[in-house]
């Protein structure tokens, strides 16, 4: 490692070395807002490294990219961070949570984000998903306050401990079947493997697996709906987009970095699109509660984006990256606002408790209403742009029967989404009061709906610079 | 190499099966944990062997560092373990399904 490979990875050794210092600050000094504060300018700090630093190396020590893709994701997954801990601060507050942990916990696991959706290697991929997994972990347990969180934090532990299993050893089968960890050569590898080329299969089956339990595709998604109950609102705004965003951009790189040596999984990989699609948002229309019914809607969308990904062209990844982005601002909005109504830990899960609050707050009323149709993706919001483009790209693919079945997915998914909109507008004399939220937290949700309805209105904007930015 | 590498292969293999069996069955956290590393110490032979194989360093760097990364997740985990055991009184894995939906 030289000094311009440093240079290049000058945004994620600020986050790491800024969480460092911040763990240390929160040992001894515990205020709740001098230490988020210092988060938050950490944050924004390494995304502006991101933005500004032109990296002088495209690739760090061979496992980790410095181009325009990894640049792009290193300052998304900042940013993201940033806006997590902006709506933590009152949580963590009335919660008792230790701010300096918490803090240093949640840019660790922005860090990791950041290295995974760069890496180049498998053996950037794996530190990559560790860092994050591990502050995950914790992240979710964090809160004593909540019976819940304890469990939550078990199932994540379990899950993700098998998944780490599953992956270190399709790791070391594809390593043994091509000799090589950097991507491009291992996937070559996989093409020409000769007498080990099922053994390489089966590693690119098994990492297949853990990418399975961490975006939660049907059959592997049981996990999801429990965490996202149990675990810290905030806690959940991050582990939906950042931990499952982070895995996509890492497969769109992982399938954009060179020739498919994976022909013989794309019948797999169909499969696991149109269950966890079908899956997904069947068991969402059943769901009372507004966590576990995001959950399950979270599952759903990555059904989807495996579809962009079976396109196998260039126009199916780009529409990848972009339904990643979307997905992730609307996703962290719908969980910012259910943040900004927690009071006291006391927060509005069953649909039950939502009946009427739309009127009783109709700001918040319409911001969830906006997120949520960007979900369900209707126009004019940005979510309808990103399915749009999808199952454009899977038509223009020849693969009209999967996006016939993502689209009846898609109709199902509506009424769910609907569904809550029809509870929050129901009239309710008897609805309780919410905490009216603090600015901060407005500004989160100021930032999320602008993010939906700009990309939504005028797409073209993002579309050009993943088109410039995708390997 | 002494070993063929198709030995390597199919003892990895088996001593992974085992351990996600172990993490199946056994409902004992601990033993779920033990199943895990198992699972792991599969990925680090697959890797030592192949490093052999292609006469290349690079797998067993990577081992140590999987040791690392091994090793830090088993301090969570034991962690949350012992904070599970001290709340409700269990380490059994069967007793923590208060979510339900």
């Amino acid at each position: 490692m030289n000094a311009m490979e440093l240079i290049a990875l000058t945004p994620v050794l600020i986050l790491t070395l800024g969480a460092t210092t911040l763990l240390m600050v929160g040992a001894w000094h515990k205020q709740v807002i001098p230490l988020v504060t210092g988060g938050i300018i950490v944050a924004l700090a390494a995304a502006g490294a991101a933005l500004l630093i032109q990296p002088p190396v495209a690739e760090i020590a061979g496992m980790f990219g410095s181009g325009p893709y990894a640049r792009f994701f290193t300052l998304f997954w900042a940013l993201s961070a940033a806006l997590v801990l902006a709506l933590s601060i009152r949580y963590i507050h009335e919660q008792t949570i230790p701010a300096g942990e918490y803090t240093s916990l949640v840019l660790f696991a922005a860090t990791g984000m950041a290295l995974l959706s760069s890496a180049t290697s498998l053996v950037g991929i794996f530190l990559g998903l560790e860092a994050f997994t591990l502050s995950f972990y914790i992240l979710i347990a964090i809160n004593r306050h909540c019976d819940f969180s304890a469990e939550a934090g078990l199932k994540y532990l379990v899950m993700g401990a098998v998944a780490t299993g599953f992956m270190a050893f399709g790791i070391g089968l594809l390593y043994a079947c091509s000799g090589s960890f950097h991507l491009p050569e291992a996937l070559h590898g996989l093409q020409t493997g000769g007498a080990l080329r099922p053994w390489g299969l089966l590693g690119w089956g098994m990492l297949l697996v853990a990418i399975g339990f961490k975006i939660s595709l049907v059959p592997f998604h049981l996990w999801t709906p429990d965490v996202y109950q149990g675990a810290p609102t905030p806690v959940v705004s991050f582990l939906a987009t950042g931990s499952k965003g982070a895995v996509a951009a890492a497969l769109i790189g992982l399938f954009a970095s060179g020739p498919s040596g994976w022909g013989d999984m794309t019948s797999l990989l169909w499969i696991l699109a149109v269950l966890t699609m079908l899956v997904g948002a069947l068991c969402a229309l059943m769901q009372t509660h507004i966590k576990r019914l995001l959950a399950y809607s979270s599952v759903v969308h990555m059904g989807t984006l495996l579809v962009g990904l079976l396109c196998q062209s260039r126009d199916g990844l780009t529409a990848g990256v972009f339904y990643v982005v979307v997905y992730c601002i609307a996703s962290l909005g719908s969980f910012a606002l259910i943040a900004s109504l927690a009071d006291h830990g006391d927060e509005p899960g069953a649909l039950a408790d939502w009946r009427g609050l739309g009127y009783r707050y109709p700001v918040r009323g319409g911001v969830l209403t906006v997120l949520l149709l960007s979900l369900a993706g209707m126009p004019p919001t940005a979510g309808f742009m990103a399915k749009f483009a999808i199952f454009h790209a899977a038509i223009q693919a020849d693969l009209l029967s999967l996006a016939l079945l993502g689209i009846l997915a898609s109709l199902i998914s509506f009424a769910f989404y609907l569904k809550v909109i029809l509870t929050l507008f129901t009239p309710n004399e008897a609805v309780a009061e919410r905490h009216s939220g603090t600015g901060l937290e407005h500004t989160v949700l100021a930032i999320c709906v602008t993010g939906v309805l700009l990309f939504g209105v005028v797409p073209g904007l993002l579309f050009d610079l993943i088109g410039r930015i995708l390997p | 190499m002494i070993v063929p590498f198709g030995h390597v292969l199919a003892i990895a293999v088996i001593l992974f099966v085992l351990g996600l069996t172990c993490t199946v069955v056994r409902r004992q956290l601990i033993m779920i944990l033990i199943g895990v590393e198992i699972m792991l110490n599969a990925a680090a032979l697959v890797l030592v062997g192949a490093s052999a194989h292609w006469q290349q360093v690079d797998g067993q760097l990577f081992v140590v560092l999987l040791m690392a990364v091994t090793a830090s997740e088993v301090a969570v985990a034991l962690a949350m373990v012992f904070y599970l055991r001290h709340r409700q009184g269990s380490a059994v894995a069967d007793d923590f399904n208060r979510m339900h939906g």
